[in-house]
């Protein structure tokens, strides 16, 4: 009978805690959708209304904050550099996983070497890199310095070394060539190693905030993140719209989180070995 | 015989062409900034012209600049709240888990929601929930009749920041440890009660030791994470009140922004580096313990 009903509190307290720890969501999202005197005084508002989202759609752009453009660089810069670096890391890993080579051994050590250096001691260093290459206020600034990552090789190679080479030998004896097995044998059948890089990165890149503030001036050319701040910094008494601005951020990374749940949770696992 | 060692060299080839991408990159993205980094140390440059050597002298400007230490002392007095907090917040967390029959999917999806938000729009929803006259203040207000300073008094600024970054990663280092309850065998529990050991025993000379390896990493990671901590302050305290909530991380970005001194931030970038180090090494030192159930 105790321990029934010690089991019925900490269901309770757990439920109940699980519920607080979403209600800031749920009030943004409320309060993105409620009239701007409303805000901070009725919890259920008298009408639900999206004056904020059509500010955000429509004005906003004449107070030189087109946020419809900055939620379309978010989204390219996100998409491209996942894509690279998945088919960066998958050719590297094969090298490393599947083929004999002089150098191989140190490469692998380098790769850990490095990710021992936090990134802030690169971040002025690789802006001066950028300055000199001319190219402060492009999307290749904020492409390249993440479009090849050290982690994803290592986690890639880690799992590309599982998969039983038989594989490889029955593609190559049907006649298959090397970017043939690495895109149509070793994605697919590391596809969990691949999601969780995947997923990592580009909750990385979407929500990055200090690099693309160092590199990015133009207004036309800022990701969400940082055009949302600047926003926020400037037109402060906009709260709705700011507010709303939050979800618009916010959104993508949840759905893309709600979708690949199972592998964030394989992704915690696995940096525990 | 002849043809087998041709393939040899032949991925020997392959190998070294497919991995030259990512030494190539990294000889460029990571040695340039690399070595740049080191050049800015020991000169003096404010990005026109080439650099000045100048010895250690940004190292003594260093030593002797009471913002510096300031801002170190905040990240020190951040870690203070914040890994005590954490680390119990997230044992706890972790036992709840274990002894949930119903609901393990939501509550665990709950807490990791918090961990998948957007640094700024997280940063923006919490000053305006904590701020003057937002709900928290409010509901405060009505139930106890006193309304917080929670971004505006030196001490309740940084601390408030602490309670959101707590919100943000509990219950992803929860998980972590409750990964790690799962692999105690549960025949070691069984013994130990039939040894007549009480709860508190149990939790004392069975769980914690056994948990070691994810104590210590989740000390490791919010060591890393406090002295990275950059959107939260720039985005609700801009370093207030009274340079209260200036992180190192802050200051770097506007020694070498704003101040434009990049030498002396990058000065900066690599003694915050030293001392992150070290303070993980001396926890290491002090925590990490070797421990095995054979």
């Amino acid at each position: 009978m105790k321990s029934k009903i010690n089991s019925f509190i900490i269901h309770f307290v757990m439920i109940f805690l699980a519920l607080v720890w979403v209600y800031p969501y749920f009030w943004l999202f409320i309060s993105s959708v409620k009239p701007s005197d409303q805000i901070y005084n009725n919890f259920i508002p008298t009408k639900f209304t999206l004056e904020h989202y059509q500010f955000i759609f429509n004005s906003a752009d004449k107070m030189d904050r087109p946020f419809i453009r900055a939620f379309f660089n978010s989204i390219f810069v996100s998409f491209t550099v996942t894509f690279l670096v998945v088919i960066t890391s998958a050719l590297v890993s094969y090298a490393l996983a599947k083929l004999e080579f002089k150098g191989r051994k140190k490469i692998i050590d380098f790769i850990i070497f490095q990710m021992v250096f936090p990134a802030f001691m690169f971040t002025i260093p690789m802006y001066i890199l950028i300055r000199n290459l001319n190219l402060v206020d492009t999307y290749t600034a904020l492409i390249v310095p993440s479009m090849i990552s050290g982690w994803g090789i290592f986690m890639m190679q880690q799992s590309f070394k599982t998969t039983p080479n038989d594989f490889i030998e029955a593609a190559k004896l049907d006649g298959a060539g090397d970017l043939w097995i690495i895109f149509r044998i070793m994605l697919p059948l590391n596809k969990s190693a691949v999601s969780i890089v995947s997923l990592f990165t580009f909750i990385g890149i979407w929500d990055n905030f200090m690099w693309p503030l160092i590199v990015i001036r133009n207004y036309n050319k800022m990701p969400l993140s940082v055009l949302l701040a600047s926003f926020n910094t400037q037109y402060g008494a906009y709260v709705g719209p700011i507010l709303a601005g939050s979800v618009i951020q916010t959104l993508p990374m949840l759905i893309i989180f709600i979708a690949f749940r199972k592998y964030y949770l394989e992704g915690i696992s696995i940096t525990l070995k | 015989m002849n043809s087998k060692s041709t393939l040899k060299r032949r991925d020997a080839r392959k190998g070294a062409a497919f991995s030259s991408i990512y030494v190539i990159y990294s000889v460029i993205f990571w040695g340039y900034p690399f070595v740049w980094l080191f050049v800015l140390a020991f000169s003096k440059w404010k990005y026109f012209g080439s650099p000045k050597f100048n010895g250690i002298y940004n190292f003594l400007k260093l030593f002797n600049d009471p913002v510096f230490w300031k801002s170190f002392l905040n990240i020190m007095n951040f870690m203070l709240y914040f890994i005590p907090l954490v680390l119990v917040g997230s044992l706890l967390f972790a036992m709840g888990m274990k002894r949930l029959k119903y609901g393990k999917t939501f509550v665990g999806l709950a807490f990791l929601l918090a961990n998948i938000s957007s640094g700024v729009a997280y940063s923006i929803m919490f000053s305006k929930m904590f701020s003057e006259n937002g709900p928290l203040n409010q509901m405060l207000d009505k139930l106890f009749g006193v309304r917080i300073p929670w971004f505006t008094n030196p001490q309740w600024a940084l601390f408030s920041i602490v309670i959101i970054v707590v919100w943000k990663f509990v219950g992803y280092y929860g998980l972590i440890i409750y990964s790690g309850l799962n692999s105690i065998p549960k025949e070691v529990y069984e013994a130990a009660k039939i040894d007549g050991a009480t709860r508190w025993e149990q939790f004392r000379f069975i769980t914690l030791p056994l948990l070691n390896p994810s104590i210590v990493m989740i000390l490791v990671f919010s060591i890393t994470l406090s002295f990275g901590i950059f959107t939260e302050p720039y985005m609700i305290t801009g370093g207030g009140p009274l340079r209260s909530t200036l992180t190192p991380m802050m200051l770097m970005y506007t020694t070498a922004f704003q101040k434009m001194d990049p030498a002396y931030s990058a000065t900066m970038s690599i003694l915050v580096a030293l001392m992150s180090f070290g303070i993980i090494w001396l926890t290491r030192k002090i925590v990490e313990r070797d421990v095995s159930l054979t």
